[in-house]
C-alpha cells in the first residue's frame, strides 16, 4: 500500500464514526418530521382519550424536546437497544430484526452469488469475442434488463411459474418444506433480485475486461506463446475482476432496497418485508432501527470495499 | 460517413471553417446513433399518447363495464378489462399522464436540490464542502426504497407527496456529479479571467459555470427520468404513491398483483408500459452520454 492510500484507508476509518452519528441524527430528524402522531399509532384502535393519549406520549417520552429524545434514543441504540415496537404484540424491536434477519441474508446473498457466477463468465467472453453475436446479444439483454422493474418481473414470473404452469410454489419462505421443495421457494425471489444487479454487474464486468485486454502485459503473454485460454484466466481475468469489488459494493443498497419489492410480492418473512409492514403500522421504533441499520451496514460496507480495494491492487492511490 | 469524406484530407481547410458549436456535434453524433433516435421517438410518441390520452382512450377510464370483470383481450377491449369492469387500454393510456408528469417534476426536484448543492460545494469547498458531501454520503448509504417508503409514510399519499419524496431522496448522485463539474471548472484560466474582471460569484457561478457543467447535467436528467418513473411506481405499487382511482401504472400492477389468477392481462400491460418508457429514456440519456463525450464521439 502507498503512503497516500494508507493515509486515505485511515481518514475513511476516522470518518466512519462521525458519519454512523450523521446517519443517526438524519434518519431520527426524518422521522420526527412526521406530521403524523406515534402516539396514535401506539394506542391503535383503543378508544381516543385525550387523556390517555397524553399519558401514552408522557410514557414514550414523547413529551420532550426533539434534542433530548434524540440523546435518550441514541444512548439506547449505542448499546443496540431500540427500545419495543408500538405494533408486532409489542416485541423488543432488536428480536424483531434478528428473527427477520436470516431470511434477507440468504436471499441476498444467494441472489449475489447468482448474479456474479453468471456475470462474470459472460462479460468474460463478451469482451473476448467483442462484436459477436454472443456480444451483441449481451448488450441486448443488458439493455433491457436495465429498464425491467423487479416487481413486473416478479409478477411476470409468478404468474407464469406458479399460476399457469404450478411448477413453484407463489408465496411463503418454505419453512416448513424439505429437499426440493424447500429449494424451491428460493428460486423466484432469488432470481429476481439477482436479475436486479447482473445488467449492471455484466456491463461492467465487460468493460473492464476490454480495458485489461489492452494492456501491454497481455499482448506480452500472448506473444510469448501462451495458449489463449491461460492469456485469459491466468493474466486478465485475476486484474478485470478488481473494479468489481467496488461494484459490487456500490450495488449492495440497491440490492437491499429490492428486498423490499420481493419479499411483499414474495411473502417472505425478512427485514424487507418488515420495513414495509412497519410502515403501514407507523411503528416508529421498528422504522428507525431499520433505516439506521441498513444506513450503518452500507457505510462499514463502502469503508471495508475501499481497504479490499487498497489491499489486492497496490497500484491504487487515493488522492 | 459521408460527411468525413467529403472533407478535404487537408487540415487548412477545416482551420478556415467556422468552428463548430458543441451543441451541433453532439446532435450529429447523436442522429447517427440509432438505437438512441428510436428511444427519442418512442418518447416523443409518448409524450404524444400522454397529451391526447382522454381523446385517444376508446373509453372513459372511470367508466364501469357493467357485466364484464375481468375480460381477456378482445377487439372491444384490447387490453381486457379490470376486476371493477374498466377497460385497461384506456387506463395504460390515461395512466402514461401520470407516470410521465410525476417523473417530469420529480426529476425537475432533484436537479434544482442536486445543482444547487453540488455548485455551492464545488464551487465554495472547504467545511461547506465537508458538511454537504458527507451528508450526501450518508444519504446514499440508506437504501434508496427505505428511505423511500419511510419518507413517503409520514404524509398523505397522492401525487404531489410522491414528487416531493422522490426528489427528497434522489438528489444525491447530482449533487456529486455537479460539484465535480464545478471544481473541475473553476479551476480553468477564464473563471480567473471573469473573477480578475469583477465578476460576483453568483454570476460566475450561473453564466461561466453552470452552462459549461450543462451537458453532464442533461445526460443526468435524462437517466433520472427513467428512475423516478421506476420509483414512482414502485411506490405506488406498493399503495404508499399515486392513489387510486388516479391510474398510474404502478397502482394498475398492484391491483394486477391482486387479481393474478383471474387474469394475467392487468398485471402484463402496465408492466410494459413502464418497461418501453424507461428504456426508451435510458437509450436516449446513453446515446447523449456519447454525443456530448469528445472522446466517443465518432468523428
Amino acid at each position: 500500500m502507498t503512503p497516500a492510500s494508507r493515509a486515505y484507508i485511515v481518514r475513511r476509518i476516522v470518518l466512519l464514526p462521525f458519519l454512523l452519528v450523521g446517519l443517526s441524527i438524519v434518519v431520527f430528524a426524518l422521522i420526527h418530521l412526521a406530521p403524523g402522531d406515534p402516539a396514535l399509532a401506539f394506542i391503535s384502535e383503543q378508544a381516543m382519550d385525550p387523556e390517555l393519549v397524553e399519558q401514552v406520549r408522557r410514557n414514550l417520552g414523547l413529551d420532550k424536546p426533539l434534542p433530548v429524545q434524540y440523546a435518550v434514543w441514541a444512548s439506547h441504540v449505542i448499546r443496540l437497544d431500540f427500545g419495543t415496537a408500538y405494533t408486532f404484540n409489542r416485541t423488543p424491536v432488536i428480536d424483531l430484526v434478528r428473527e427477520r434477519l436470516g431470511v434477507t441474508v440468504q436471499l441476498q446473498g444467494l441472489a449475489l452469488l447468482v448474479a456474479l457466477a453468471l456475470a462474470i463468465p459472460i462479460g468474460v467472453i463478451s469482451a473476448q469475442r467483442r462484436y459477436s453475436l454472443f456480444d451483441h446479444t449481451t448488450t441486448v439483454g443488458v439493455l433491457l434488463g436495465l429498464a425491467l422493474p423487479n416487481f413486473w418481473i416478479a409478477l411476470l414470473l409468478q404468474l407464469l411459474f406458479a399460476v399457469k404452469l404450478g411448477w413453484l410454489p407463489a408465496f411463503g419462505s418454505g419453512a416448513d418444506a424439505h429437499g426440493l421443495q424447500k429449494v424451491a421457494h428460493y428460486v423466484m425471489p432469488v432470481t429476481v433480485l439477482a436479475t436486479t444487479v447482473l445488467p449492471i454487474f455484466v456491463r461492467f464486468m465487460r468493460s473492464s475486461m476490454l480495458d485489461v485486454i489492452s494492456q501491454d502485459y497481455v499482448r506480452t503473454a500472448r506473444a510469448k506463446g501462451l495458449p489463449e485460454r491461460a492469456v485469459i484466466y491466468g493474466h486478465a481475468l485475476r486484474n478485470a475482476l478488481i473494479p468489481m469489488v467496488t461494484v459490487v459494493g456500490n450495488q449492495l443498497a440497491g440490492l437491499l432496497s429490492g428486498s423490499v419489492i420481493v419479499e411483499y410480492i414474495f411473502g417472505w418473512p425478512g427485514l424487507g418485508s418488515l420495513a414495509y409492514e412497519s410502515i403501514l403500522r407507523r411503528d416508529y421504533p421498528v422504522i428507525l432501527a431499520l433505516t439506521l441499520l441498513a444506513g450503518s451496514f452500507i457505510l462499514i460496507v463502502n469503508v471495508l470495499v475501499d481497504i479490499v480495494y487498497a489491499l489486492i491492487d497496490p497500484r491504487i492511490s487515493f488522492d | 460517413m459521408a460527411e468525413t469524406a467529403a472533407t478535404p484530407a487537408l487540415g487548412i481547410d477545416r482551420l478556415s471553417r467556422p468552428p463548430e458549436s458543441q451543441l451541433r456535434l453532439a446532435w450529429r453524433s447523436f442522429r447517427r446513433n440509432r438505437l438512441a433516435v428510436a428511444g427519442g421517438v418512442v418518447l416523443l410518441l409518448l409524450y404524444v399518447v400522454a397529451l391526447f390520452a382522454p381523446v385517444l382512450a376508446p373509453y372513459d377510464y372511470r367508466a364501469f363495464n357493467p357485466g364484464q370483470p375481468l375480460k381477456p383481450p378482445s377487439a372491444q377491449h384490447w387490453m381486457g378489462t379490470d376486476r371493477q369492469t374498466r377497460d385497461v387500454f384506456s387506463r395504460v393510456l390515461v395512466g402514461s399522464r401520470v407516470s410521465l408528469a410525476v417523473g417530469f417534476a420529480a426529476v425537475s426536484l432533484i436537479m434544482l436540490i442536486g445543482i444547487t448543492l453540488g455548485a455551492v460545494a464545488g464551487y465554495l469547498g472547504g467545511i461547506v464542502d465537508n458538511v454537504i458531501m458527507r451528508l450526501t454520503d450518508i444519504m446514499l448509504a440508506i437504501p434508496l426504497l427505505f428511505l423511500l417508503i419511510a419518507a413517503a409514510a409520514l404524509f398523505t399519499p397522492g401525487i404531489r407527496t410522491t414528487v416531493i419524496v422522490i426528489g427528497f431522496t434522489s438528489w444525491m448522485t447530482t449533487a456529486r456529479l455537479v460539484r465535480g463539474e464545478f471544481l473541475r471548472l473553476k479551476a480553468l484560466d477564464y473563471v480567473l479571467a471573469a473573477r480578475a474582471l469583477g465578476a460576483s460569484t453568483p454570476r460566475i457561478m450561473a453564466r461561466h459555470l453552470l452552462p459549461n457543467a450543462l451537458p453532464a447535467i442533461i445526460v443526468q436528467a435524462t437517466l433520472w427520468l427513467s428512475y423516478a418513473i421506476l420509483l414512482e411506481s414502485s411506490l405506488s405499487f406498493l399503495g404508499l404513491g399515486v392513489q387510486p382511482p388516479t391510474p398510474s401504472w404502478g397502482n394498475m400492477l398492484a391491483d394486477g398483483r391482486v387479481d393474478m389468477r383471474m387474469g394475467w392481462w392487468v398485471a402484463v400491460f402496465p408492466g410494459m408500459a413502464i418497461f418501453v418508457t424507461v428504456l426508451a429514456f435510458n437509450l436516449v440519456g446513453d446515446g447523449l452520454r456519447d454525443a456530448f463525450d469528445p472522446w466517443r464521439r465518432e468523428r
